[in-house]
């Protein structure tokens, strides 16, 4: 019975990552053609593990996925619970220090109105889902469709032959690696798969679609920056629960990242949703370009919920899951191009590059002026899944394919009109920066430099004394990884730690980390415990030096989130 | 060239239990709640085959029985080293206790090896020690009973030397290497470090793969399904609530207060309770045979009552004056009515007076050729108790080269008769000749109860003798009463009540369809007699009829550690798990805590490890704590750096007191401490020996 090498390791459509991107684009390249080989790779342990988000979804592009794919899709156990929660309250509050708020939704509703950018926030007609829950519904579809998915399998790096400029694979990561990098007896070396089209879609930072940018020169006409999301289900009781309502979404800005003159200034918000069975989803988005050494999202998290406004809604609950994750949210201006030689004004800079293509997160589609991104990455993951099968015979043509989809969908135009807000809320300021970004699609590019590089010395002196718990919280991402494996986190230069950044920035990623990676041990920095590691990527790029780097760990490993 | 068959299960994911998971009523899993994955144990022999077939290659079959779904597990084991997979689904397979379920897969052996590997019979089936949902270790000893080939249990490794597999095994206190005599034969694994990663190649193969679907008709068992079964759970319920104290305490030194103080005070010791029974057969109770108190559940216990009222109340005295009409009557003079059949099953009840087994109590007896091990006297106690009221005597058999010396101290802890078997043979324990011995004496003389230790001995022995005499058999059993099951016509049974699901849930059951009720019960828990050395008994010798052919396999040699590991004499343990992270950190940490409690609760004070540390080599096996190592009941038990594997804990919970400290705040132990601090051993340990120095 031998295992035939070639029957196996060659694909015709090969997607790296299970999330909702990834799987959108394999759905769509199944509805499109009901032969081709479409194959799903993830890391995690099983799909939607490592998926989480706020999330408020706009369902359109989902459903005509669907509707297209499965048309019975809403019968499939479980499918109205994942999209059942239609928003009905929806509110927008000014957070002044930990009691007063102000609650300022009728003037995002007067902008949704007068057409001004605020008032995308708005939610009407959206629905609260759970995007953990969501893979989970879109792998089993996947699945009943005859594609291929396989979790556990970690991507290393793109096989890319510089001298046909070609991406001709993936390698996977190598399992069964002691501590000290030496083969155990299960040793089995990371393998070759090659495939005619690749869809990278890994989600935020991806490490393969950053290595295939290097390799292939793709390029980004401003830094990718990033926002850390931390976020917790809080069981609550029943009278809270009626109370906060189980329809409702509320969004803050304010407390305690950002008060007015001498108070914090940290890019971001709260929210806090309900998901049914009294459990409310709790959280807050920081901007990754904070400026305080000592600054860790997850007592913003602590501060938010202890606010008047939310107090009431969770005192007492008990947490039941909890999780980290970043978000891109360098926009337009940041989506990874190959940009294309050529003055016809017919070429363009693609997505990706020749069979590959870059949807969801990778790309950065997201949306600030909507905050979400969800919609976005099913979208351009839909679009990338029939341009794959439009150049199946050709597959060179894919990146181009797609990105003419793109430009002329609604995702890129939406990319568009966000263009500016980050960089100008960057730039001048909360206060000044969002009434300016109503008219940020007057102004040109702003440049954004990369989070790292905003570290200073100023200490974060607005939250509640005390330590967050970071290993209860890792427990309640249910992380886990083989202990016995190499390090996935590394420091390029211990000198910098003892002589860089412990006198100026105090060894910020030991407190910024939110599983508590990182140690002090001797006089050195070290990734101690790797294994408690929630796969947000935070260290490496918030280290002000620049120093740390993420790879894919052994498969199966990191967080299990449920509904997150 | 060697073929191999290699058993898994599909359990539930016990390591994600949640408190929620639970109905806390009833104490029983709500199903869909957990992942379901391979059996941990499975995995390891599969990685075991592995290296067995690199050592004379051939093909790895699996096999699994159960649902379709078990499927996914067949894809696991095709996506890592099996070359074909069989699933043996059936409805009329399902509800199958331990014999009927090994009967069915033994069958499907004998299809395995007949079909796919064209009747060569050289092959080697290997299984798990033990499942995790059911964690009685029989089904592959007894699939050794039906096959009547060697079992082989308790291996951690393989190696070929000229061409003939030696295994590594586990014994009580040390290791042993073994070499089989003849193919084929069952191989038990205990433990292999290093389970098979899938690879993507492997993956999408056995993605395409058809496994091959058997049903009950396809191989034609003889013993299946519920009907088959020769046990059956009368009652489950949630372990006693609040065994354990579980403080979480933040600060060093009010953590050693507590934990020195709760030392004084002695702990919340026992989660067992019931020891002493009280059974009376119903011809000698004193409110006659209507007196009805000793059913298996309270509720019973008070439906009886009110029935009995009611006879009374209605004139009725006699057995002969029970009739259908009486139902409706005495339903009237019920506060809490009860259900028509529930009530006719009662009234029927009362006839049945007579108990429903007869014999003696027995005991079969563990010893190291000097003296016998403390589970036997334990059990004699245990007998003692259940024989006393049933007016039957106390046997029990001991089987060995030269053993007629303990028969005097066996007489002292409670035995009636002692029949000894005295066989060169029997030198060493082999489970083979042990079995055909044993059962020998027991078709003689007929007992009605059998009870063996849940050591490594009993739990291969139990099972093997249990299938061959075609009898039910209760594993691990925490508690062992006599009792009635009146409705059903039972009289006088032995109710077994053990934990399963990892200690999540208490189970009782009783044997059907059986001549002989049999239990495992764990060591450390039943009481033994205060030995009576004036007592007497009968001495009886057995010849065996044993042939070199019974044996199986060679013993090539047995390692004892060395050095003075007395850990079920120990007040204090203190145990080191693989978070400790180096035999360093072992010695140091561990050594101190140990020698400053020594010194200052002036003690008897044992070190202790997890299977884990023991093969990391932090220490040697003989301070092996838990199911495969010994199980403990000291006044306190500290675990530092012991997340608390099911066997560690089950090995433990007779412990006094117990005191963890480890990083990871949803560690399992936890639930089983009464103190516990979350964080690094290796910080706090040594802060709390210098608290305890002064």
């Amino acid at each position: 019975m031998d295992i035939k090498e070639k029957d196996n390791t060659h694909i015709s459509i090969l997607v790296v990552g299970a999330g909702p991107a990834g799987l959108a684009s394999a759905i769509a390249a199944r509805s499109a053609n009901k032969d081709a080989e479409i194959v799903v790779l993830e890391k995690g342990e099983s799909v939607g593990n490592h998926n989480l988000s706020g999330a408020v979804l706009e369902t359109a592009s989902l459903i005509r996925l669907l509707d297209e794919a499965r048309p019975d899709w809403k019968t499939i156990k479980g499918a109205d619970s994942v999209l059942g929660r239609v928003v009905k309250e929806d509110d927008v509050h000014f957070l002044l220090g930990k009691e007063l708020a102000v609650n300022i939704s009728f003037l995002m509703k007067i902008c949704k109105k007068l057409g001004l950018s605020f008032g995308e926030i708005c939610n009407d007609g959206n629905t609260i889902v759970s995007t953990s829950r969501l893979t989970r519904l879109l792998g089993e579809i996947a699945l009943s469709l005859g594609i291929e998915i396989y979790t556990g399998f970690g991507v290393k790096e793109i096989l890319y032959d510089q001298d046909n400029r070609k991406a001709h694979g993936v390698k996977l990561v190598e399992q069964g690696l002691d501590k000290e990098g030496d083969p155990q007896p299960n040793y089995i070396e990371g393998e070759a798969i090659t495939a005619d089209i690749i869809i990278l879609a890994e989600g935020t930072d991806g490490l393969v679609t950053e290595d295939f940018a290097v390799k292939a020169g793709l390029s980004r006409k401003n830094d990718q920056v990033f926002s850390v999301g931390v976020k917790e289900i809080i069981r609550v009781s029943k009278q809270q629960y009626a109370l906060f309502g189980d329809n409702r979404v509320v969004h803050t800005m304010g407390y305690p990242l950002w008060l007015p003159i001498f108070g914090p200034a940290i890019f971001g918000g709260g929210f806090a949703y309900s998901c049914g069975e009294n459990k409310i989803a709790v959280g807050i988005i920081s901007g990754a370009d904070w400026k305080y050494y000592n600054f860790n999202p997850q007592k913003a998290l602590r501060d938010f919920k202890q606010h008047t406004l939310i107090k009431e809604f969770i005192d007492g609950g008990e947490i039941i899951e909890a999780g980290v994750k970043m978000i891109p949210e360098g926009g337009y201006y940041a989506v990874p191009r190959y940009l294309q030689p050529g003055t016809d004004g017919k070429k363009m800079n693609t997505v990706g590059y020749k069979n590959v293509m870059i949807v969801g997160d990778s790309a950065g589609f997201v949306n600030m002026n909507k905050i979400k991104g969800l919609h976005n990455a099913i979208e351009s993951g839909a679009l990338a899944g029939n341009a794959a099968i439009k150049c199946l015979k050709d597959p060179e043509k894919a990146a181009d394919e797609y990105t003419g989809r793109l430009e002329s969908n609604f995702v890129m135009d939406e990319m568009k009109s966000a263009r500016n807000l980050r960089a100008i809320v960057a730039r001048f300021g909360q206060a000044i920066g969002f009434p300016l970004s109503l008219f940020g699609n007057l102004f040109p590019r702003f440049a954004m430099e990369a989070d790292y590089k905003a570290m200073t010395s100023r200490k974060f002196t607005f939250d509640t004394p005390g330590e967050f718990d970071k290993a209860t919280f890792v427990a309640l991402a249910g992380t886990e990884h083989r202990e016995e494996q190499p390090s996935h986190l590394s420091i390029s230069d211990p000198d910098l730690c003892i002589n860089k950044c412990d006198p100026l920035f105090h060894r910020a990623c030991i407190t910024f980390c939110p599983a508590g990676v990182y140690e002090k041990i001797g006089i050195e920095t070290r990734p101690a415990n790797p294994s408690n590691c929630v796969h947000c990527k935070t260290c490496q790029r918030k280290c002000p030096f620049d120093n740390i780097r993420w790879t894919v760990p052994e498969g199966n490993g990191g967080p299990r989130y449920k509904q997150m | 060239m060697s073929n191999y068959i290699v058993t898994v299960k599909q359990v539930p994911d016990i390591t994600q239990i949640t408190g929620n998971a639970f109905n806390p009523e009833t104490g029983t899993l709500k199903r869909g709640t957990l992942p379901s994955v391979i059996n941990k144990l499975d995995a390891d022999a599969l990685a075991f085959a592995n290296k067995m077939k690199h050592l004379s290659p051939g093909e790895i079959v699996c096999l699994t029985m159960g649902p379709p779904t078990a499927k996914e597990i067949l894809t696991y084991s095709l996506s890592r080293s099996a070359d074909a997979a069989v699933l043996l689904t059936d409805r009329v397979l399902g509800g199958a206790d331990t014999p009927a379920t090994a009967n069915p897969l033994a069958y499907a052996i004998k299809k395995i090896a007949k079909d796919i590997f064209k009747g060569n019979d050289d092959y080697v089936v290997i299984s798990g020690m033990q499942s995790v949902d059911g964690d009685t270790a029989q089904v592959p000893a007894q699939i050794a009973e039906e096959l009547q080939i060697p079992c082989i249990a308790y291996a951690t490794e393989v190696e070929s030397i000229n061409g003939k597999f030696r295994i590594e095994k586990i014994v009580s206190g040390g290791n042993q290497w073994v070499s089989p005599k003849a193919v084929p034969y069952v191989v038990t694994v205990a433990n292999y470090e290093y389970p098979l990663f899938a690879s993507f190649r492997r993956s999408r193969w056995a993605n395409r793969f058809a496994v091959i679907k058997w049903t009950a008709d396809d191989i034609k068992p003889t013993l299946f399904g519920y009907d088959g079964s020769k046990t059956r759970v009368t009652r489950v319920f949630p372990p006693p609530k609040g065994a354990r104290k579980n403080i979480h305490c933040h600060n060093i030194d009010e953590f050693v207060k507590e934990l020195v103080s709760a030392y004084k005070k002695g702990g919340s010791s026992g989660a067992f309770e019931g020891e002493e029974t009280d059974y009376i057969v119903p011809s000698d109770r004193p409110g006659g045979l209507f007196q009805r108190n000793y059913e298996g559940t309270d509720k019973e216990i008070n439906a009886y009552k009110q029935v009995t009222q009611a006879l009374s109340r209605l004139g009725i005295t006699k057995i002969d004056q029970l009739n259908e009409s009486l139902v409706e009557r005495v339903q009237e003079h019920l506060q809490e009515k009860l259900t028509k059949k529930m009530l006719q099953e009662i009234i029927e009840g009362y006839k049945t007076t007579q108990t429903s087994y007869s014999g003696d109590v027995w005991v079969i007896a563990e010893h190291d050729g000097k003296k016998t091990n403390d589970v036997t006297c334990e059990l004699l106690g245990k007998a003692t108790h259940l024989a006393k009221p049933l007016g039957v005597r106390v046997g029990v058999v001991i089987a060995g080269n030269k053993c007629k010396h303990m028969a005097n101290d066996l007489i002292a802890a409670g035995a009636d008769d002692v029949h000894i078997i005295e066989d060169v043979l029997l030198e060493d324990f082999r489970p083979g000749p042990y079995r055909s011995a044993v059962v020998d004496v027991i078709k003689k003389h007929n007992p009605q109860i059998v009870l063996f230790g849940a050591t490594p001995q009993g739990r291969v022995l139990a099972p093997m003798i249990a299938y061959r005499l075609g009898c039910g058999l209760t594993a691990d059993c925490t508690s062992l009463d006599i009792r009635d099951n009146s409705r059903q016509g039972n009289i006088a049974i032995l109710m077994q009540t053990r934990p399963a699901l990892g200690g999540n849930i208490m189970a009782t059951i009783i044997t059907k369809d059986s001549k002989i009720q049999m239990a495992t019960a764990r060591p450390g828990v039943m009481k033994k007699n205060r030995p009576d050395h004036s007592r007497k008994g009968n001495i009886i010798e057995h010849g065996a009829t044993l042939a070199e052919s019974d044996i199986g396999f060679d013993i090539i040699k047995t390692e004892l550690s060395g050095g003075s590991a007395n850990l079920s004499n120990a007040d204090v343990i203190v145990s080191g798990g693989r978070g400790l992270r180096s035999r360093d950190n072992y010695d140091k940490l561990v050594n101190d805590l140990a020698a400053v409690i020594r010194k200052k609760l002036d003690c008897q004070v044992e070190l202790g490890a997890s299977r884990a540390a023991v093969e990391q080599g932090f220490i040697n096996r003989t301070h092996q704590v838990g199911q495969t190592g010994t199980a403990v009941s000291p006044r306190l038990y500290i675990a530092l750096g012991i997340s608390g594997a099911i066997q560690h804990l089950i090995g433990i919970e007779n412990s006094e007191i117990i005191v963890a400290i480890n990083s990871d705040p949803l560690a399992p132990v936890f639930k089983h401490s009464d103190y516990y601090m979350v964080g690094n051993a290796e910080e706090i340990v040594p802060q709390i020996t210098e608290a305890l120095r002064h």
